[in-house]
């Protein structure tokens, strides 16, 4: 370790002044412009709340609302009962099949979200693959319209987003103690109970940290919304970019702002807290 | 791990096809889709042929978008990098007063959503200081880099004994000299790593290019979702595949030769 504060000073400044202008000091102005009273004619200014009042009074913002925290939860439940599954399946193989596997579960991760988000057109649309199935099967009559749905945008997250949850399960199973599982099924548990009193309790934090990136990741997805929601079907980024790019209504942009980044530390901290809070129970027994 | 053997020997490759399949194969539909030779995009592709692969070449937009991302990846990583590298050396080498504070300015970034740091650069950057887009874009993407950048450096210089650098000051050597003579040569895969992965961030990124675009101005991913809305041939198709592949060949070769997985 270096002393001199003068030298450290020279080398991390730069660095951190321009994060903060380019960065921080926008972003907080702008999130600030959601509690402020519109100056017009040299009349207003202050603080005020009535932007979010006014902004979850609408019944279509109410709708968006929950339409994306409700993808989020949805596409967290679902890519942790897959991710479970695969990185059990994924854990039991020999290492190199092992190295292999992760390599293809990985790499969708290095292709553009754009590409990978407009491949479910051609699978899902009027024309597409599953329509195409369903027909020839004779499931349906008509084809279905599950483009611009949100079922299309539920599937795309999911693609998007598993990886990362498969990636942090499989550390987790890894550091689990080897005989653990063995042994609760000597003293007698079931395979049910083996899961749920020993697997996720040892995989807890694992769990949280794959959870933590779907449910933030999918809340504050821009792409797969935009294409697989369309201009009826929309999540809250998709609606901030329409009160920018339709609406010119800044204010609105600064309150859908203010409440993704709120959503996002909540979801944060509060999956942190379950992490610890288990672990001290756990030292305490 | 699984119930029984019949159980494991069913279970595994079962859910092992289906995942891969489901994250793998939309991939490779889009690959064989560009081969078609129809004029919409379709699976089965109608036909085989290279026209629409040919086209992306021709499409005058995609090549001015492509220049751009290109630049912005190149420079803006560059940027985040000579920004960063201080940094993380001061941040790994100093007692640092506020190191914590510092560290989590030049990391924010990452945590907050794309779209808002690109619509805050609009309204306090570009429109007060009447920033051009293309700069405001570069500055956006550097900003964007630096946390990845701080990160993957910071990680290898934590791996990097600073006894060594010490003994070279011990022995004559300017704090300077040690640092570009020891220290640099010593983390240069990590160095690379960061630029690998920093390149790959800004050139797939969306929302933070999203309000940061006029006209002739406009980031390849931007250009192709633009693109997808109005026309419906497989060109975009063509585009995806090249790019995907270019992407998984520039981090393939990290991995081989830098062991790029030990850094990320």
């Amino acid at each position: 370790m270096f002393q001199n504060r003068a030298e450290a000073l020279a080398l991390a400044l730069p660095a951190a002044i321009f994060a903060a202008a380019v960065f921080l000091v926008p972003v907080l102005i702008l999130l600030s412009d959601g509690f402020r009273n519109p100056v017009v004619d040299g009349v207003g200014g202050g603080w005020t709340l009535s932007a979010f009042t006014d902004f979850f009074s609408s019944s279509l913002n109410q709708t968006v609302f929950l339409r994306t925290l409700r993808l989020g939860a949805i596409v967290t439940v679902v890519s942790a009962v897959i991710g479970y599954a695969a990185a059990f399946a994924i854990v039991s193989l020999d290492p190199v099949a092992k190295g292999r596997v992760t390599g293809l579960v990985v790499l969708p991760l290095m292709i553009s979200p754009v590409a990978r988000t407009y491949a479910w057109i051609v699978i899902l649309g009027r024309t597409g693959i599953v329509n195409q199935a369903f027909q020839a099967l004779g499931i349906t009559q008509a084809p279905l319209r599950i483009l611009f749905s949100e079922t299309a945008i539920f599937i795309g997250l999911l693609q998007l987003f598993l990886p990362l949850m498969i990636i942090s399960l499989i550390s987790a199973l890894e550091n689990m103690p080897k005989d653990a599982i063995p042994a609760a099924r000597v003293l007698g548990a079931n395979w049910f109970q083996v899961f749920w009193k020993v697997v996720l309790p040892l995989t807890r934090e694992g769990l949280v940290i794959g959870g933590t990136l779907v449910f933030t990741g999918s809340l504050t997805a821009y792409i797969t919304p935009a294409i697989l929601g369309g201009s009826k079907v929309l999540m809250l980024e998709t609606l901030m970019y329409q009160q920018v790019a339709v609406s010119s209504n800044f204010v609105a942009a600064s309150v859908i702002a203010f409440i993704l980044i709120v959503m996002s530390f909540a979801a944060n901290i509060l999956l942190k807290r379950v992490a610890t809070a288990r672990n001290k129970v756990r030292a305490a027994a | 791990m699984m119930p029984n053997s019949l159980g494991r020997n069913l279970f595994i490759p079962l859910t092992l096809f289906l995942v891969i399949a489901f994250l793998i194969g939309p991939f490779l539909i889009i690959v064989a889709a560009s081969f078609s030779a129809g004029d919409t995009l379709a699976f089965p592709p109608q036909g085989f042929s290279l026209r629409w692969i040919a086209k992306v070449f021709t499409v005058e937009s995609f090549r001015a978008s492509f220049g751009m991302s290109l630049f912005l990846a190149i420079g803006g990583t560059a940027a985040a990098l000579v920004l960063g590298i201080p940094a993380s050396y001061a941040l790994s080498r100093y007692k640092l007063p506020g190191a914590e504070v510092i560290r989590t300015v030049v990391s924010a970034p990452i945590i907050v959503p794309g779209i808002i740091v690109g619509l805050a650069l609009l309204r306090y950057i570009v429109v007060p200081f009447g920033v051009g887009i293309s700069l405001a874009l570069f500055l956006a993407h550097t900003a964007l880099v630096l946390p990845y950048a701080v990160r993957v450096v910071s990680a290898s210089l934590d791996n990097l004994r600073s006894d060594i650098e010490e003994a070279a000051v011990l022995l004559g050597s300017s704090r300077t000299g040690a640092f570009f003579r020891v220290v640099l040569p010593n983390i240069r895969g990590g160095i690379l790593s960061a630029f690998i992965l920093g390149f790959v961030t800004s050139f797939n990124q969306v929302p933070v290019s999203l309000f940061l675009s006029g006209p002739g101005v406009r980031t390849l991913p931007i250009d192709m979702i633009a693109y997808m809305e109005i026309v419906f041939d497989p060109s975009v198709a063509a585009l995806s595949a090249l790019l995907a592949f270019l992407s998984i060949g520039i981090v393939f070769a990290a991995e081989r030769f830098l062991g790029f997985s030990r850094y990320v």
